[in-house]
């Protein structure tokens, strides 16, 4: 290969989507928890 | 039955902090993988999407396998607390497959050139992400929670069995259309410092498994002791 | 043994007489696949898909969406009736339940392909002689994988509120394999090689049938008894 392929925009793209989809169900988990168990 | 609210409320705890341990250590190994670990010159950056493709597809199967062999083992036992870990389990496979659904066609737009080429384990992971999206459907549809165990049950089992078929039915259906790897994604070999950021990923991912697990387990729990109390006896 | 046998045949023919005394579903099934042809026709361009191509796929998905329909009004019509609860206080063996009522649902899917795949074979010419036997065996065969699947889920999908919308949700997974194995044997068939070669394929649609009917007959008296 003589160069090194610019697709850092992949990289940027996925680290996000699994980041937001990680974190918001995470969070999503955490409130729902929450609010069951003070019932 | 109070007893069960107070339980439901310890693991949420427990849960809660072995998830953000995981979460911290999940950004560590994003800046491990972005700043301290070598890139990889024939593939650029996009490579280093395999610090989190593949543990969020080891994390999927995980899910999913334990969920099918708790689900065996609810029908020998008859425990409800294994028909919660299932149930558990399964929901977080969901977010992990999700995760691995979106990240695998964007690793595998640079790498392989195609967005999508029903490669047997995003097929694979594809399909089981509707089985078990089925499944939560047909838990959310049914109110008896003896009967939602068992049909959960049913279905995590017929799951399991039903992975060897699919992987060898689209082996199959590849052999007859193979496609071009323009890349591979993990390179020749793997040097030190990229096997040492890929196995901590998969720790804290497992780990975050784990602390995922224990806080939807809590919530089944303290959704159960609701639904004991407004039920009253159930015929 | 030979009690599993009688009480099976016993629910397959019961389910299959009330079916015949109305045949209004069979009707509707048989003209729904016909539609999904003519469908599968006119939504291509035939000077880029020929009907070569075009036919095998066709025949192959009216079959699975048949075996959906089928599927759905074997139980409805228990659920309509509260038939299931008779069924359930019966002291038969479950695995025998299961396997009537898989035998009635695969009698009803084999007679609705029995209209489909004449029609198949007609709209896309296909080359039928060519084919030869191997046709009606990957037919039969991968009918018997869908309906012991589809039997298995239809009875939890049933008990639920939206069963129409359930049923096909919890089984497109499990239609893979066997439309897979089908459709590479069956396009392999039409054009014109031997049967041995596909060989593989139909060892692959036989196991899945094995596993899936030995799993319902395990875990059907899971979905029935309480």
């Amino acid at each position: 290969m003589s160069e090194t392929p610019q697709n850092g925009g992949y990289m940027v793209a996925a680290y996000i989507c699994a980041g937001v989809i990680y974190l918001s169900y995470t969070l999503a988990l955490w409130l729902r928890a929450r609010r069951a168990v003070r019932e | 039955m109070n007893d069960q609210l107070a339980r439901a409320r310890a693991l949420l705890s427990l849960g809660g902090w072995i998830t953000l341990v995981a979460l911290l250590g999940a950004a560590g190994v994003v800046v491990l993988a972005l700043q301290f670990t070598p890139t990889e010159v024939s593939q650029g950056l996009a490579q280093k999407i395999f610090y989190i493709h593949p543990p969020a597809a080891w994390g999927a199967m995980l899910a999913f396998s334990l969920c099918g062999i708790a689900s065996i083992a609810f029908l020998f036992l008859g425990d409800l607390r294994l028909d919660r870990f299932a149930a558990s389990s399964a929901e977080v496979g969901l977010a992990f497959s999700a995760v691995m659904l979106t990240t695998g066609p964007i690793w595998g737009k640079p790498i392989w050139g195609t967005w999508w080429d029903w490669d047997p384990r995003l097929t694979l992971t594809l399909l089981l992400f509707f089985l078990f999206l089925g499944y939560g459907a047909l838990r959310n549809a049914v109110h008896d929670p003896r009967e939602r165990a068992r049909y959960s049950a049913v279905v995590g089992i017929m799951a399991l069995v039903l992975v060897p078929f699919i992987h060898l039915s689209v082996y199959l259906f590849r052999t007859i259309h193979p496609k071009p790897v323009v890349l591979r994604p993990d390179g020749p070999a793997l040097p030190p410092e990229m096997l040492r950021t890929f196995l901590l990923s998969v720790a804290v991912f497992t780990l975050l498994y784990v602390g995922l697990v224990i806080m939807r387990y809590a919530l089944g729990l303290a959704k159960d002791h609701a639904e004991a109390l407004a039920g009253g006896e159930d015929v | 043994m030979a009690d599993l046998v009688r009480i099976a045949f016993a629910v397959a023919a019961k389910d299959l007489r009330v079916e015949f005394r109305t045949r209004s579903t069979l009707l509707a099934a048989a003209v729904f696949a016909a539609l999904i042809l003519v469908v599968f026709n006119f939504s291509r361009d035939p000077t880029a898909v020929p009907d070569s191509v075009i036919g095998p796929t066709a025949l192959w998905v009216a079959v699975a969406f048949a075996a959906v329909v089928a599927l759905n009004r074997g139980f409805i019509l228990e659920r309509q009736n509260a038939a299931m609860d008779a069924l359930r206080l019966a002291p038969a063996p479950r695995g025998a339940l299961f396997l009537g009522k898989m035998v009635a649902n695969l009698v009803f899917v084999l007679l609705v392909e029995a209209i489909a795949a004449p029609l198949a074979v007609l709209f896309f010419d296909l080359p039928l002689t060519t084919a030869g036997w191997g046709l009606p065996l990957l037919l039969v065969l991968a009918s018997v994988g869908l309906v012991a699947v589809g039997t298995l889920l239809s009875a939890m999908a049933v008990r639920t509120r939206f069963a129409e919308l359930m049923l096909p949700v919890l089984l497109l997974p499990f239609l893979v394999p066997p439309l897979t194995a089908a459709a590479g044997a069956s396009q392999r068939l039409f054009d014109g090689r031997p049967l041995s070669e596909v060989v593989g394929w139909l060892r692959f649609l036989a196991v899945y049938d094995l596993v899936f009917v030995t799993l319902g007959l395990l875990l059907f008296s899971a979905v029935i008894d309480e």
